[in-house]
């Protein structure tokens, strides 16, 4: 039984690629409770499977072996197109590389998950969150307009426009600059406490790991380490 | 504020306008289709509806059904049932001389405006007759009679009243007051006398007839043409006249239906070809376009878009791209439809109607709409397949496989090999490209071939012999039969025509018949060859021709038609491929002692005959009309030679034909005059000649019938255009598909390796190199084509249409000329294309294209 507090559990979670010599082991075993409201950072080199994690836990991906509990959902029991609509609902992500539709205005772009959806958007509270993100002069453009720090703050005002249960954010300052990356992580952080939204992100950056409540440390696709911070 | 958002519309109309290269190019693809598509049914439905024209006006009415003999009391019972839509009636009152009239059969009739109109005989100038003074004529009839198309002209003519031309002729002159355009494909022309006139000529013949128990023939259209067999006969049930004899008209019949289901057979064919053409290329840019967007979608998927929605946003692109597309191509494909449809049916006589039947726009937008969607299945399924985690990281080369087989270690590489192995990066879409390539080279090189198989010289050889063949009148009367007294080829018309300058050699044809016993070994041969079950064959469409049969096997009598011939003629029979059996000596021939039988139209090419011929045994004794001739040989039947409607007054018995020389026939007889008259001139005084005989029909005798080799070759001229004309129409539009497709794949296969390019220059490699390694990518392309082309060509062209053209006007002949000129624009267009996308490509830094995700 999952505690009422754990919003998401994983349980033997393995991703092999290849076969015999040359099989290439991204994830090799790995349990993870994260708690609701909790803003939990993912660190470790590069391919150590930081992001294999982070996709499988959105259900991008789906894992060799083992599970994962997303609220009461076990993920690996959803087809792919009922993935996809969990994901939509109870998921919000935020991409390196923003991940923003060229074509669609930036109000678009936060919206498209819901209108996907065939909900309606709650005018209101997207508004809330356009405003503390400063976009509400940005909403007709489109991405190519806007600056990286811009663009990143549309795509984690599209994460949380949806009100989902988790926003999962792979290296999300990883193309901006020091002071945009403290303002978008700042952003971030204030919104999901403000709308108490779990966050699981990865980063490099110890400053940002730093902020988080709880520092996760993987390598060859192991959890080494797993610190909760006390402030 | 805002309206709401449809996410999928949106980005429907948004990347829409992105791709407007992709775009163009499907949408000509769409509209090639639906043109395709149009033209075809078009043509299909003209064609269709053409022939069902042509069976209305060789059968003499639209009607639906026709009674020969009927009173106006039994035509008013019928007129009165509620299935009956409208009734017409008309009284024969007897048929013109036809010597007057060249051979033309002309009835004298009284009928209704609606039975004129029926039967395609309602005056077009002027008006049906009124007082019995007139008479409304067609031109036909107007033009034998060398009366100029005038209302008011006076008309005589002699006839015979009642139906047959046995009785005494009476001579009446009328006042034209109407005249149409003739049917030359109708049996007869009709000349409208007044209903006064038919009362006075009824009063004056008999009595009896006359009191209003009169027999008309009538025309009858009930309301619904679905089954009218079954209608009439219940109709006439229904109103106690079941004893009637009634005809439905030939062209409402079933048969008619699938007369002309089979004519447009090709066209059928030509739909399906179009339908793969367009499947190719169209389903080869969503494919391609999918690929190129796949981290598009992917993407998609990322933010929650699912597989429906993938999906139906690819089906919306498409569907846009048919609004635009589909509906040029039906306007286009209509008016090239109006231009072939005349081409088609460029020979057949008359005005032809093109068809707009809503039908074949409602058909063809449908048709060219499933073959967009059908291409589209493959590539959606794919896009909406598309794993969001491999779109995160995907490229053009995701799909390739590395291939099992070891590459050499530590070889070099070659531009060539780096060529040879982008090839295969998407083996499906290679592959694609070249099948589409090499179908279209293929279709062109077998339409080619076939039309090119088709042989004049076999043609018309078996139509004319001759330069010139001029005829009697009475030649092809097969009505009134031929007259061996004939005077249209009279001496001096001959002697002036063989004493022009610059004919070459002349001939004769003489003919006449007599009934004769045959002898025991002719009866043995016709027995043998006659079986039982070439007699039911022959019942089976002609009864009464193997009934006759059955009757000459019974009474030994036959009709024996004697042929004196000279010249051309003679010169062309007695060729030793026309020989059957025996051989043939001039010098004995012309002693007069000697004989030439006839045999039967057997398959020249099948060698020689296993069983005896229907005709006299070579070296056997025969005698015919009390003189006794040795049979020489049996010859071929040359149509030229022996055409042509039997004597008057032939008994129905089956006939044997025989061959004298004509100066023996004219001792014979020499009552006959001259039958035909071959003429063959020099290249430069043909068109003298020509002219002579244009002056002489039009002025001295317009029933003398001309057959110029000339016009008859250009007949065939026109009649292969127009059979090569959609053949080439197809194939030339698949052809052009595959270059669009191999356009279209180079364009995207070079643009979305922009990123791959400016890696390998950074490494590297010289623009020089890039740019050969990039033709040679496209010569690897033109290269497998042409082979695939030439090797499955051969075999098409040597086997398919080898079987294909056996037989009828045609000499297969090997040819692979199309292919031999599609292969430099191949190669050269191998080589431009990968050259102008470079070019393109190369306007881009290195350093700006690698920075491009």
């Amino acid at each position: 039984m999952m505690s009422t507090n754990m919003i998401l559990r994983a349980r033997g979670l393995k991703k092999y690629y290849g076969e015999g010599d040359t099989q290439v082991r991204a994830l090799d075993g790995i349990n993870l409770d994260i708690e609701r409201g909790k803003f939990t950072a993912i660190i470790g080199t590069s391919g150590s499977g930081k992001s294999t994690l982070l996709n499988m836990l959105g259900g991008l991906d789906t894992p060799s072996a083992g599970s994962i509990l997303v609220g009461n959902t076990e993920l690996s029991k959803l087809s792919s197109e009922e993935a996809t609509i969990f994901r939509r609902k109870q998921i919000g992500f935020v991409f390196q590389n923003y991940n923003l539709i060229p074509v669609l205005s930036v109000w678009e772009n936060i919206i498209f998950p819901i209108a996907l959806d065939g909900r309606k958007p709650d005018r209101k509270f997207i508004m809330r969150i356009v405003n503390l993100l400063g976009l509400e002069k940005k909403l007709d453009s489109l991405p190519g307009m806007l600056s990286g720090g811009q663009q990143q703050r549309a795509a984690i005002a599209r994460a949380l426009a949806s009100k989902p249960s988790i926003i999962l954010a792979d290296e999300p300052t990883g193309n901006l600059d020091t002071k945009t990356s403290d303002d978008v992580i700042g952003l971030l952080k204030m919104t999901s406490k403000k709308f108490s939204q779990t966050i699981v992100m990865i980063t490099h950056n110890p400053e940002i790991a730093r902020m988080a409540d709880c520092v996760i440390r993987i390598e060859d696709g192991k959890i080494a380490a797993q610190q909760e911070a006390y402030e | 504020m805002r309206q709401v958002f449809q996410p999928i519309k949106v980005l429907n109309s948004r990347t829409f306008r992105k791709n407007k290269g992709r775009n163009l190019v499907a949408v000509l693809a769409i509209i090639m289709t639906s043109l395709m598509f149009t033209t075809l049914f078009t043509l299909a439905q003209s064609m269709n509806r053409n022939l069902i024209e042509m069976t209305f006006r060789q059968t003499g009415s639209d009607a639906h059904i026709s009674f020969r003999s009927i009173t106006q009391e039994e035509l008013a019972q019928l007129a009165a049932h509620p299935d009956v839509a409208q009734t017409s009636a008309s009284l024969v009152l007897g048929v013109a001389d036809s010597s007057q009239l060249g051979g033309r059969q002309v009835e004298i009739r009284w009928a209704q405006d609606d039975y004129a109109q029926h039967s395609f005989s309602l005056p077009a100038t002027g008006s049906m007759p009124q007082s019995a003074d007139e008479i409304a004529l067609d031109t036909i009839a107007l033009d034998r009679l060398g009366i100029p198309h005038e209302l008011g002209q006076a008309v005589t003519l002699s006839w015979y009243p009642g139906q047959s031309s046995g009785e005494e002729s009476l001579t009446s002159t009328f006042t034209l007051c109407g005249f149409w355009e003739g049917n030359e494909s109708s049996y007869a022309s009709m000349a409208w006398v007044s209903q006064d006139f038919a009362r006075e000529q009824s009063l004056s013949q008999d009595g009896e007839t006359s009191s209003g128990a009169q027999s008309y023939t009538a025309m009858v259209n009930l309301y619904d043409d679905g089954r009218l067999e079954e209608d009439i006969s219940r109709i006439l049930a229904d109103t106690g006249l079941s004893s009637l004899e009634y005809s439905v008209n030939l062209a409402y019949s079933p048969e008619m239906g699938a007369a002309a289901f089979q004519e447009s057979i090709p066209m059928y064919l030509g739909m399906v070809l179009v339908f793969l053409a367009g499947y190719l290329i169209i389903y080869n840019i969503f494919q391609i376009s999918v690929t190129a967007d796949v981290q598009f979608y992917g993407q998609l998927k990322t933010l929650g878009t699912t597989t429906r929605q993938i999906k139906r946003l690819i089906y919306s692109q498409s569907n846009r791209l048919c609004l635009i597309g589909i509906p040029i191509g039906l306007i286009l494909g209509w008016l090239l439809g109006m231009v072939l449809v005349p081409v088609m049916m460029g020979m057949a006589e008359g005005e032809h109607t093109v068809s707009a039947n809503p039908l074949i726009f409602l058909g063809s937008a449908l048709f060219a709409w499933v073959t967009v969607t059908l291409s589209c299945l493959r590539p959606a399924r794919l896009a909406g397949k598309v794993s969001p985690i491999e779109a995160l990281r995907a490229s053009d080369n995701t799909s390739y496989r590395r291939k099992k087989t070891r590459r050499r270690r530590l070889g070099s590489v070659s531009l060539a090999s780096m060529a040879w192995a982008n090839l295969w990066r998407s083996p499906k879409r290679t592959i694609t490209v070249i099948c589409s390539l090499t179908l279209g080279l293929v279709l062109l090189s077998c339409f080619y071939a076939h039309s090119n198989s088709f042989d004049m010289d076999k043609y018309l050889a078996d139509l004319t012999i001759a330069d010139f063949e001029l005829d009697d009148a009475t030649d092809s009367d097969y009505l009134g039969g031929y007259d061996p007294q004939g005077t249209t080829l009279n001496d001096s018309l001959v002697s002036q025509l063989e004493s022009m300058e610059g004919v070459e050699s002349t001939g004769h044809l003489y003919s006449g018949r007599l009934d004769w016993q045959m002898d025991e070994q002719t009866y043995e041969n016709m027995r043998t060859f006659y079986t039982d079950e070439r007699l039911a064959d022959w019942a089976s469409y002609d009864p009464s021709g193997a009934q006759a049969m059955q009757a000459a096997f019974d009474s030994c009598e036959v009709s024996a038609v004697i042929w004196g011939l000279d010249g051309i003629p003679l010169d062309m029979i007695t060729q030793e491929r026309y020989i059957l059996e025996g051989s043939f000596d001039p010098e004995v021939f012309a002693s007069g002692d000697s004989i030439l039988a006839v045999g039967p139209s057997i398959d020249l090419e099948g060698g020689a005959p296993e069983e005896p011929l229907p005709a006299p045994t070579p070296g056997t004794a025969i005698e015919l009309g009390g003189r006794t001739y040795t049979v020489m040989a049996v010859v071929y039947p040359l149509n030229p030679i022996t055409e042509g409607a039997p004597q008057t007054g032939s008994p129905d018995m089956p006939e044997l034909s025989f061959i004298l020389p004509a100066d023996i026939f004219r001792q014979l007889w020499p009552d006959n005059t001259l039958r035909r008259l071959y003429l063959n001139a020099d290249d430069a005084h043909l068109e003298e000649i020509s002219s002579f005989l244009e002056e002489y029909t039009s002025s001295v005798d317009t029933t003398l019938p001309v057959t110029s080799r000339e016009t008859m070759a250009d007949q065939y001229e026109a009649e292969l255009r127009s059979s090569s004309v959609l053949g080439s129409a197809v194939s030339i539009v698949i052809a052009l598909v595959g270059v669009l497709n191999f356009i279209n794949s180079m364009v995207t296969a070079i643009v979305s390796r922009r990123r791959e390019f400016a890696m390998i220059q950074s490494v590297g490699m010289t623009k020089r190199q890039l740019c050969r390694m990039l033709v040679f990518e496209g010569l690897y392309y033109a290269a497998i084509t042409l082979a695939a082309s030439y090797l499955i060509s051969s075999l098409a062209v040597g086997i398919v249409i080898r079987a294909m053209v056996a037989g009828g006007f045609t000499t297969f002949r090997f040819t692979l000329l199309p292919l031999i000129l599609c292969t430099p624009v191949l190669l050269f267009f191998a080589v431009l294309i990968p050259y102008i996308c470079f070019k393109n490509v190369e306007r881009m830094s290195i350093t700006e294209r690698l920075r491009m995700e």
